[in-house]
């Protein structure tokens, strides 16, 4: 055992963040800077006729308002290329056309000398309108025609079928066929989108709140048609995300435009309404589920098809079906997603994407199932457990979900679990018991990194990537200290800042699986530079074989001979040796399937005489390979299951029938607080995955998420008879429900 | 990050336009800062924009979120429903004045590392400040219910809520056992 890795460390930047020391992008205050207030849309769908602009402009402290009259015509889109690392989340330009698409779409930005007066300023712009007699939504038109009874355009490519799924559905013993729904989910990162930009002649240097700097210093390049190398993104501190930072948003461009025509730093701060509005959103989405079964239990036939809305904006597929062919051995399995627009603000991934709303769906079904069945839910997903993965039909690089069941049912006391509905009890209260799989795909991406030994004994480590809360500064800390014997303490690690190695965006669980690997490629690089040096003439190692020469404990060695790195740098007279390497994933990729798996089990307490729903506790065991740091690590699925059971009984974003969005602050779209929370009782299990990657990491930050909804409306059912598959299960809809 | 200066009356303030502009002194972490500033400026921006105190963040501007958590006179308040003039003369302390001088973390903070209770680190200044006025609030109990209630006016969108508890709950063992 290391004794770095897999260990539990304090983060190496929690100093910063307890004492205020993090420099998140508002933060930042550089001279001179002014300040932008953007202004939305007042309606959601029509033409912006006009602006009123002139009381804003004669007010106090105001420089300039930027809008669609006066904005810059030599903008350009960016591709809008996942591949090409410039992906961004509305494509539209700010202020390009007239036509408004959504409420709380920017109209204008105000600049001005303080935070306050471009406020007040803000207030004062009015836009005149045509807004159209009703807002267009191909989402609320249901297609008679197609086959899932679904609105919105079938998607290309989503469709992994197999076998003959409606043939075996409709020759299958038992049958279940419902519709299940998710409302429109809002990030809600607690730090607020914020950008400043400054030039310096033709450098471009952008502060953001973002979850990916090289794809934001990409796109920019296309936008002000400028090489990507004059444009530095930075983002060292980042509250969050959770998918709504991936990728960049019109704020950036309206505020990097105000600050090149006004030759001074702009800095600004998206309101916390128009981040509802205007900065991304879990569409939703609805899935209709058909199973087939036998008596025993076995499936024979799965079919799942979705549909999500998208903005008129852009498109965004979120593949709620994108787990289904992997999740269960079934020899007749059909998958399709639909996309319809609305005028509504441009969803975009958040947290768990496609698995989220999809686990809710298909782990609700075989719950559904299971009753039908007159089954124990666990022992029906462990009769249809997948030996290998039955959408690629290769090996699982490793798989442990049926200990995932075990282990948190034995945990959990499923045994005690009466197969009746409402028949548990304790005083004025019903209990309930509910569980469901948990699962997201893991990837890796190619990275690059840079490793510098420092005269002073220092490691330096600099990758291009993100730590938006993950532990990522710290896990690459853990990384260089294990593999080169220097202390923790004296490892300083570089990121957020695109002028940095080419690191991945911190999303899709994929950033620990793709980073470690070029930071061990980069320090072995690195240690190799050093034994060029030292085995040349003259040197330390002069009479040695390179080959022979490793890195330990902070010194090369050979055999007995071991010289410290610092008396070698000393030495040879030079204050550091530094070098650049990049790792990618392999062969592998087309050898093994690679998914993490876990099982969640919630018990919920019904009190219908004051008619109040709580989960009382929660219950869940992960496999994500190896957890580098287990103390981030569990961190990272407990707020899974903690944004989960939002995503369960309270978060709806709610737009109107004229498609104003109604609840855009946080005392309106209901997030989990402190009394929300039951306890919760993670364990994660250590398989080290070592055919993803040297470290056996799969990533955690995704997992925790999925499943957790499925199993607290089986909970639910379990407690009341209720079976509520749209999400969330409010009071009024729990209520309501027969 | 920058030290606050004493007189900030920093280049933020149109100096062609002095007609609402009054002078105030607030106290912060001990230190009197002289500022010029219009009325409507809260105290939440007058701390982070004009004496470049970062540590209390913005996260809704509403009084809903608890991000910009301080304590003024011993009691925690949302920075952003205050407006900066009305805090003269009173006691103001942010994160940034939390530690000892010597650097010596506060028990709250000690307890927040030890626990791992945050991720991003954005709600975290709010989350300590309150925490540090419950445990030295006679009136709220230190059970587990009575914190969570009193603590749920600060959300923590990463939901390390669960850590934070533990890291509560440990530092008010740690002051006890003082």
């Amino acid at each position: 055992m290391s004794e770095t890795l897999n260990t539990q460390k304090p983060r190496i930047d929690g100093a910063l963040k307890l004492s205020g020391g993090a420099d998140y992008t508002a933060d930042i205050n550089l001279d001179g800077q002014l300040y932008g207030y953007p202004v939305g849309s007042a309606i959601a769908s029509g033409e912006l006729e006009g602006l009123e602009l002139e009381e804003a402009l004669g007010m106090p402290g105001v420089v300039d308002i930027f809008h669609h009259d006066n904005f810059d015509r030599t903008l350009k889109h960016s591709p809008n290329s996942f591949a090409e690392k410039n992906t961004v989340s509305e494509p539209r330009l700010p202020f390009e056309d007239t036509t408004i698409h959504y409420h709380g779409q920017y109209i204008a930005l105000v600049v001005a000398d303080t935070f306050e007066h471009a406020r007040a300023a803000a207030q004062k712009v009015k836009g005149k309108y045509r807004a159209n007699d009703q807002v267009i939504s191909q989402f609320d038109e249901l297609d008679a025609d197609n086959v899932a009874g679904l609105p919105g355009v079938l998607q290309e490519g989503d469709g992994q079928s197999r076998g003959e799924a409606d043939t075996a559905f409709d020759a299958a013993e038992v049958t279940l066929d419902h519709h299940y729904s998710i409302a429109t989910e809002t990030h809600a990162a607690m730090e607020l989108h914020a950008s400043t930009a400054t030039w310096s002649g033709d450098h471009l240097t952008v502060y953001e709140s973002t979850q990916g700097v090289v794809f934001q210093r990409h796109a920019l390049s296309h936008v002000f048609s400028m090489p990507p190398e004059q444009i530095n993104v930075i983002s060292h501190f980042i509250g969050s995300g959770f998918g709504g930072k991936l990728f960049m948003w019109p704020h950036a461009i309206m505020t990097a435009v105000a600050s090149r025509r006004l030759k001074r730093p702009v800095k600004t701060v998206v309101p916390r309404q128009s981040v509802f509005t205007s900065a991304g959103s879990r569409p939703r989405s609805i899935q209709r589920v058909r199973l087939g079964a036998r008596a025993d239990g076995t499936l024979t036939s799965i079919r799942h098809d979705g549909s999500n809305e998208t903005a008129f904006v852009g498109m965004h597929n979120d593949t709620v079906i994108s787990a289904t062919p992997s999740m269960y051995a079934c020899e007749n399995v059909s998958v399709t997603n639909r996309v319809g627009e609305v005028n509504h603000g441009m969803p975009c991934p958040m947290r768990a994407p496609g698995e989220a709303p999809g686990l809710f769906a298909l782990e609700t079904a075989m719950d559904e199932l299971a009753w039908q069945l007159e089954m124990d839910p666990v022992e029906l997903r462990k009769k249809n457990f997948a030996e290998r993965d039955p959408a690629s039909d290769l090996p699982w690089s490793s798989n442990h979900l049926i200990e995932c069941w075990d282990n948190a049912a034995k945990r959990f006391g499923w045994e005690n679990r009466t197969a009746e509905i409402g028949a548990m009890r304790e005083g004025d209260e019903i209990i309930g018991y509910g569980m469901a799989s948990q699962s997201w795909e893991a990837m890796r991406l190619q990275c690059s990194a840079r490793v510098t030994f420092l005269s002073d004994g220092r490691l330096q480590v600099s990758c291009g990537t993100q730590d938006i809360g993950t532990g990522t500064y710290t896990i690459v800390a853990q990384t260089a200290s294990e593999l080169s014997g220097v202390p923790i303490e004296d490892i300083d690690v570089r990121l957020g800042d695109s002028s940095l190695p080419s690191g991945p965006l911190s999303g899709g669980s994929f950033a620990t699986a793709t980073v470690l690997p070029a930071v061990k490629a980069a320090l072995d690089a690195a240690t190799q530079a050093l034994i060029d040096k030292v085995t040349q003439d003259g040197q330390a190692f002069s009479d040695v074989d390179s080959g022979s020469i490793e890195l330990s404990d902070r010194a090369l060695t050979y055999g007995d001979r071991s010289i410290p790195v610092t008396t070698l740098l000393e030495e040879l007279g030079i204050g550091q040796v530094t070098a650049e390497a990049s790792a990618e994933p392999g062969d592998e990729q087309s050898e093994y399937s690679f998914r993490s798996f876990g099982a969640v089990f919630v018990e919920v307490r019904w009190d219908p005489g004051i008619s109040r729903l709580k989960v009382e506790r929660i219950v869940s065991t992960i496999d994500i390979g190896r957890a580098i740091n287990p103390m981030t690590a569990r961190n990272q699925v407990e707020g899974g299951l903690v944004m989960g059971l939002g995503m369960a009984l309270f978060e709806q974003t709610e737009y109107d029938k004229s498609g104003y969005l109604y609840n855009a602050n946080l005392a309106d779209y209901i997030v989990p607080v402190h009394a929300d929370i039951p306890p919760i009782d993670v364990e994660l299990l250590d398989y080290p995955d070592y055919h993803l990657n040297a470290f056996g990491a799969r990533g955690v930050g995704e997992i925790g998420l999925t499943g957790i909804a499925a199993a607290i409306s089986n909970a639910v059912y379990h407690a009341t008879g209720k079976r509520i598959r749209d999400l969330p299960i409010s009071i009024e809809r729990l209520l309501m429900a027969n | 990050m920058a030290d606050a200066t004493l007189d900030a009356t920093v280049g933020h303030v149109d100096p062609d336009d002095t007609s609402s502009l009054q002078t105030i002194e607030l106290t912060v972490n001990g230190q009197t800062h002289t500022l010029t500033l219009e009325p409507n400026v809260v105290l939440l921006d007058a701390l982070r924009e004009r004496l470049n105190l970062t540590g209390a963040k913005k996260g809704c501007d509403h009084g809903q979120c608890g991000a910009c958590t301080v304590v003024i006179d011993g009691r925690a308040m949302n920075s952003c429903l205050l407006l900066a003039a009305l805090a003269e003369g009173q006691d103001i302390t942010t994160i940034e004045g939390l530690a000892d001088e010597d650097g010596t973390l506060h028990p709250i903070q000690q307890a927040f590392l030890e626990h791992d209770a945050y991720q991003c680190g954005y709600c975290t200044a709010g989350q300590m400040m309150m925490a540090t006025s419950i445990l030295n609030d006679k009136d709220i109990a230190k059970d587990p219910a009575s914190i969570k209630e009193a603590m749920s006016g600060n959300i923590c969108r990463c939901g390390a809520y669960k850590n934070i508890l533990d890291a509560v709950q440990s530092a008010h063992r740690t002051i006890e056992g003082a």
